[in-house]
């Protein structure tokens, strides 16, 4: 839900050094069960299903945790309390969503993407959009636009990596990325997808106990939410407001990114696949939305708790809003609790890091290539190839401009959502979609989000009343993708196989 | 002023028109969901609604609700946590009937024997009566 915002808040700030005994014991704990972890599933992957999307698949609690893990990144523990702390309330509408965006994904996607995986074994995202359409442009396309999206995800990630392991270990930033992308490559390449779940289990669980523990003893510290927001009240009204310093339109604008924007986020939808009964489908939003939950009360709890310490003199004024919580951390709360929760925004940016790796590689080794009309041999082999690739890639990146790796990383949620959504998570429900529809769509999403992301970054141009352009980007999409099919409606009923047909009915 | 109406009236407009779209089934529509649906497009609704019109009247005397002011408790609340106790307890109370029956999933996974059957024909030697057969419905079907 948050992975794409994240990581590039997260690199906003050099978090302060936090490396003591407790916090390097930990977090050395935590690197040995994820290489544990690691050696146990390479030894279970066998194939490029195997390698793509576990096999046989998982079980319904394990991919839910999963799912958790690979929709939140480091900015649901660091950046997004300092966006609750610069811009009080209005901040939540990135996080309110999530009561609805994960049914929402289940009636729209979980069940036609799993059927389709039933029946044509599909491994990628670009794979149903190419089933779908019967059209290798468009899958070819959609590969093309989540490759592009990945690139930022990536290289943003892999600094996020830097930046947490250098403030638990003291070990430089350099090193850090390295580090970091080391232990995610091991058990990427070795493990593929499988070791991304198992991993992706233990992360979630670490993050959602120490989302919980916070939430706890902010309260406990605080003397309970009505306390803390009487202390704000008197000092600062607007910041309880319901939309806080945002305006209206920046807050809703918000709300509609991250919620319609959920369905065409790859690391989510991607995993819609692995689920091993599809029938287990019917438990899986509610587990999901509580996760998220559990996982979101730090997000809440950090940023207000934070405010009303500082309002009321318990904590110093901060030297930048991101600093919130590692200034609750390494102040108030006891280190052991500290530590886990930095081990935690480590798991939170390896999880993300990782599954993007592997959709990147699946995207080379897989959809491009049925793009162009091939098949790679040895998908297993050129998988871990490919894998090792972006991860030095991404590395190398991160160390280069940071700047640059900002920029590629602020907008990977908004292309996602504005190149998939209406050709997926629509697409897979409407017959009247049509193939011309699905490109124009995806092409329009790429190309606008691309020139509206550069203009603002650039300060050309910026939409007024903090209307974001991925919002306009999407809207754009959607309107190209309905006008398209509207002009080329008499094909849309040849574009369908008997089998897609069915998954489309049921 | 008008536009953030549009879009507190437009996303809830919008997020359950894709729900309604994901889980209409036929001629049987979205059957007993259209309770819940309109009761959570109504939350949103009432919840942007009320956000918007209320006024700002916060202060160290406001009422509280659940320890919030009360339109950041209708925020918070109404919009954050309300839908989580009604839609995926619908979607799964109605999983069986309106999203997906074990023979849903028997049929898919039929129409996918026959289809890699096709396929295996298809490979077989072009004398084969069976694999020629197989080639016309694949012809035809493309030619559609």
């Amino acid at each position: 839900m948050i992975a794409g915002t994240g990581v590039s808040a997260l690199l906003q700030i050099a978090l302060p050094n936090a490396a003591r005994p407790a916090v390097v014991a930990v977090g050395i704990l935590y690197f040995a069960v994820v290489l544990g972890i690691s050696v146990w599933a390479a030894r279970r992957t066998n194939t490029a299903r195997d390698f793509f999307v576990a096999g046989k698949g998982i079980g319904l609690i394990a991919l839910t945790v999963a799912s958790v893990s690979v929709s939140v990144s480091g900015f649901a523990f660091i950046g997004g309390p300092g966006f609750i702390y610069a811009v009080g309330l209005g901040a939540m509408y990135i996080v309110l969503p999530a009561a609805v965006t994960n049914v929402m994904g289940a009636w729209v996607l979980a069940k036609r993407m799993r059927l389709l995986g039933e029946a044509r074994a599909l491994i990628t995202i670009p794979d149903a959009i190419g089933a779908r359409y019967r059209s290798r442009g468009a899958q070819g396309l959609s590969a093309v636009a989540i490759l592009v999206g990945i690139v930022g995800y990536m290289a943003t990630n892999a600094l996020a990596m830097g930046v947490v392991i250098n403030s638990i270990f003291g070990v430089g930033l350099g090193w850090g990325i390295w580090i970091g992308m080391g232990v995610t490559l091991a058990y990427s390449a070795s493990g593929g997808i499988l070791a991304g779940i198992y991993n992706d289990v233990f992360q979630g669980s670490l993050m959602a106990v120490a989302s919980v523990l916070v939430f706890l003893f902010v309260l406990n510290f605080g003397g309970g939410l009505g306390e803390i927001s009487r202390t704000i009240l008197a000092h600062d009204p607007t910041f309880l407001g319901p939309w806080g310093r945002l305006t209206p339109l920046a807050a809703l604008s918000f709300f509609f990114v991250f919620s319609m924007g959920s369905l065409g986020q790859p690391q989510a939808v991607h995993k819609y696949y692995m689920l091993r009964d599809p029938l287990q489908l019917k438990w899986y939003p509610l587990l999901k939305t509580l996760g998220l939950v559990l996982v979101l009360l730090l997000y809440f709890s950090v940023g207000v708790g934070v405010k009303a310490f500082v309002l009321s003199g318990r904590l110093a004024p901060l030297a930048s809003p991101d600093q919130a919580t590692p200034a609750l951390l390494l102040n108030v709360t006891p280190i052991l609790l500290a530590a886990l929760v930095f081990s935690g925004v480590a798991a939170a940016t390896m999880s993300a890091a990782n599954s993007f790796i592997n959709i990147g590689a699946a995207i080379v080794t897989h959809d491009l290539p049925i793009a162009f009309g091939r098949r790679v041999k040895n998908e297993l082999r050129w998988g871990r190839t490919v894998t090792v690739l972006i991860a030095i890639a991404a590395a190398i990146t991160a160390q280069q401009s940071g700047t640059m790796v900002a920029f590629l990383g602020i907008f990977g949620w908004g292309l996602f959502a504005s190149t998939l959504v209406p050709a997926l998570a629509v697409g897979l429900n409407w017959q009247g979609a049509t193939r011309a529809g699905a490109m124009a769509s995806i092409a329009t999403g790429l190309i606008i989000t691309l020139a509206l992301e550069t203009a603002a970054y650039l300060k050309v141009f910026s939409f007024p009343a903090g209307v974001t352009a991925s919002a306009v980007a999407m809207v754009a999409s959607f309107l190209v993708f309905f006008i398209v099919s509207w002009i080329t409606r008499r094909t849309a009923s040849t574009e369908i196989d008997p089998d897609v047909r069915l998954v489309m009915e049921l | 002023m008008w536009a953030p109406w549009l879009l507190a009236l437009g996303i809830p407009a919008a997020l359950g028109a894709i729900m309604i779209l994901g889980a209409t089934r036929g001629d049987r529509g979205v059957g007993p969901l259209k309770i819940p649906f309109g009761f959570v497009i109504l939350m949103l609704v009432i919840g942007f609604g009320a956000a918007l019109t209320l006024p700002a009247t916060e202060g160290p005397l406001s009422r509280l609700w659940l320890g919030l002011p009360a339109r950041a408790a209708i925020v918070i609340y109404g919009i954050g946590l309300l839908p989580i106790f009604v839609l995926p307890i619908a979607y799964a109370l109605t999983f069986d009937t309106q999203t997906l029956s074990a023979e849903d999933v028997e049929r898919v996974r039929e129409l996918a024997r026959v289809n890699q059957a096709e396929k295996d024909m298809l490979a077989t030697p072009p004398q084969s009566v069976g694999a020629n057969e197989a080639r016309k419905r694949r012809d035809k079907r493309m030619a559609e």
